[in-house]
């Protein structure tokens, strides 16, 4: 166990260092969500008719899940998957004893401190342009932690099995990543969607993420709003670690014979 | 014995890279494993790496099967610079060390160890980008002694590099001969094998062709000295080392005369005094002339000395 802590943390520590060395991921992932929570919050302002500190703070966990978090973990995995690839240091990695699952850990906990970097940025700034934050603070952690998980797992199992070079990052995750966003209610809140369209995000794992942290932040929270999406949520955390390990798997084979 | 191949095959579909391919390094002993491209070098290497498993045949390290628990024996400095390139020297080895386990001490005396090993002290604090080529080569070694292990597999080391930082890492490779590591080495250049290793294996077809010391090696070629002239006239030449009882090969466009004992150059030259000699360059016998001759050979294998 001391051992798998270790490697985890060796992984962690690694990319942590290489962000902090490079900063412009880190600078754009900052600034990004900052810009959205503006533009989200002035659009619900006009369109309910409220002050912008209260479209602000009902705007801020939308922004944080929906999208930060999205591009952050999911895109930053796929990168870091890409870039030991394309550094050839996979092989290095295959020939010292760190395990898969090590790797996969050390992956979501530099991206967890990045998404905990992130609401903190973003709460600060809705609190600093006048928004309260309500809601329950277990609820809203254990919705950012499964939704990490889940964008690591299929940033995981794009990073191993369909972008080859780093050109095919922004691809990828425009090409699932967008539509996925839209239909998520992450720019366009859920409840103006036309019936049609709420059907069919009742599929996409974002839209959930989103009523999730919506129900947990809620003034009032309440279990029965959270729950199923909590549910959904579990789930899907859970397919996309088991799919990102068995594409881990695949990639070995494939990477350790060159 | 430190490493054990022990008639070991493996093959890619119906492509046969390894055919019962069989040696052993010994603590200490640098190994030379030589062989054209695709003779299955890297093959071996990744077999001892555990990265693939062998279709039959046993590989043992320390006397232990190869396993994902022998992974902390093995250095490997691949034949490319494996390094993250954003990390400085000291941070790329902090991350491996603590892979491997090392505690915060052994961590920063293997650093340490490491860095001033390929002569890296000064650059510690530099990050990897910044390097020249010959610097990330010597960083891609350190890596491969991080951990300390029993056996360090050098895959081709100083290609690319100047004579200086060739010779750099020639001595690195010395010491740890004397630190009891077994060297496994693979290169292309056979000036380095020479220079370097004990013992010698020239792979041919995914088998040991012939493997010995250099002079036990030197006994494949039936001569003492090798003249390799260039003549417009081969076949006269060829036809004159025939009558004096010399054999001939062709080093690629190089024809060469096997001589069985070493003559003065004015007696060589009356021997060839009728043909026509654009130049002649007499060499003792040779690492090339020997993996010519291996090269050349239909036999297989042509001598485990």
């Amino acid at each position: 166990m001391k051992r798998f802590w270790g490697e985890t943390l060796a992984v962690a520590r690694r990319i942590s260092i290489e962000l902090l060395r490079r900063r412009r991921s880190l600078i754009f992932w900052g600034i990004f969500p900052l810009i959205l929570l503006l533009l989200n919050g002035s659009i619900l302002a006009e369109r309910r008719q409220i002050e912008l500190a209260e479209a602000l703070g009902l705007s801020a966990p939308v922004t944080l899940v929906g999208a930060a978090l999205f591009f952050s973990c999911l895109g930053g995995s796929v990168a870091i998957v890409v870039a030991e690839r394309e550094q050839q240091t996979l092989k290095r990695l295959f020939v010292s004893p760190l395990s898969g699952t090590a790797y996969f850990c050390g992956i979501f906990s530099a991206h967890f401190a990045i998404g905990l970097g992130q609401t903190l940025l973003v709460a600060t700034f809705a609190v600093l342009l006048g928004a309260t934050l309500t809601g329950s603070l277990v609820w809203s952690l254990l919705t950012l932690v499964l939704s990490i998980l889940s964008y690591v797992g299929v940033g995981f199992i794009l990073g191993t099995q369909l972008a080859r070079r780093t050109e095919d990052v922004n691809a990828l995750v425009a090409t699932f990543g967008v539509p996925l966003l839209v239909l998520g209610g992450t720019f366009v809140p859920a409840f103006l969607f036309p019936e049609h369209l709420l059907a069919i995000a009742q599929f996409n794992p974002v839209y959930h993420m989103n009523e999730a942290i919506l129900a947990a932040t809620d003034a009032t929270p309440d279990w029965p709003d959270f729950a199923p999406h909590l549910w959904v949520l579990v789930l899907f955390a859970a397919a996309s670690v088991l799919l990102g390990w068995l594409s881990y798997r695949r990639m070995l084979v494939q990477e350790r014979s060159l | 014995m430190m490493l054990h191949l022990d008639r070991v095959s493996k093959a890619f579909g119906d492509r046969q890279v390894l055919d019962a391919l069989s040696f052993h390094v010994h603590p200490g002993e640098i190994y030379g494993l030589l062989g054209p491209n695709g003779a299955g070098k890297t093959t071996t290497i990744n077999l001892i790496c555990h990265l693939l498993n062998t279709d039959s045949g046993s590989i043992t390290l320390n006397e232990r099967p190869i396993s994902h628990h022998t992974k902390a024996l093995v250095g490997l400095a691949p034949q490319d610079n494996l390094l993250y390139r954003s990390l400085t020297c000291a941070e790329n080895l902090d991350f491996f060390a603590r892979i491997y386990c090392l505690s915060r001490q052994r961590r920063r005396q293997q650093i340490a160890y490491c860095l001033a090993a390929v002569n890296l002290s000064d650059r510690a604090n530099s990050v990897v980008s910044t390097l020249s080529g010959g610097m990330q080569r010597r960083l891609n070694i350190a890596l491969a002694l991080i951990h300390n292990p029993q056996l360090v597999i050098l895959d081709e080391p100083t290609t690319g590099l100047d004579i200086e930082a060739r010779h750099d890492i020639w001595q690195l490779i010395r010491k740890l001969k004397q630190q009891n590591i077994a060297v496994l080495l693979t290169t292309h250049m056979l000036e380095e094998a020479e220079r370097l290793c004990h013992r010698i294996g020239i792979l041919k077809a995914g088998a040991i062709a012939a493997e010995g010391s250099l002079d036990e090696l030197k006994e494949l070629v039936s001569a003492r000295e090798i003249v390799t002239i260039s003549t417009d006239e081969p076949e006269r030449a060829i036809s004159r080392a025939r009558d004096l009882g010399w054999s001939h090969r062709f080093y690629g466009d190089d024809l060469a005369l096997l001589l069985p004992e070493p003559l003065e150059l004015r007696t060589l030259l009356d021997c060839l005094a009728d043909i026509s000699l654009d130049s002649v360059v007499r060499q003792p016998v040779q690492l090339e002339h020997i993996y010519w001759e291996v090269a050349q050979s239909t036999e297989s294998p042509v001598a485990i000395c």
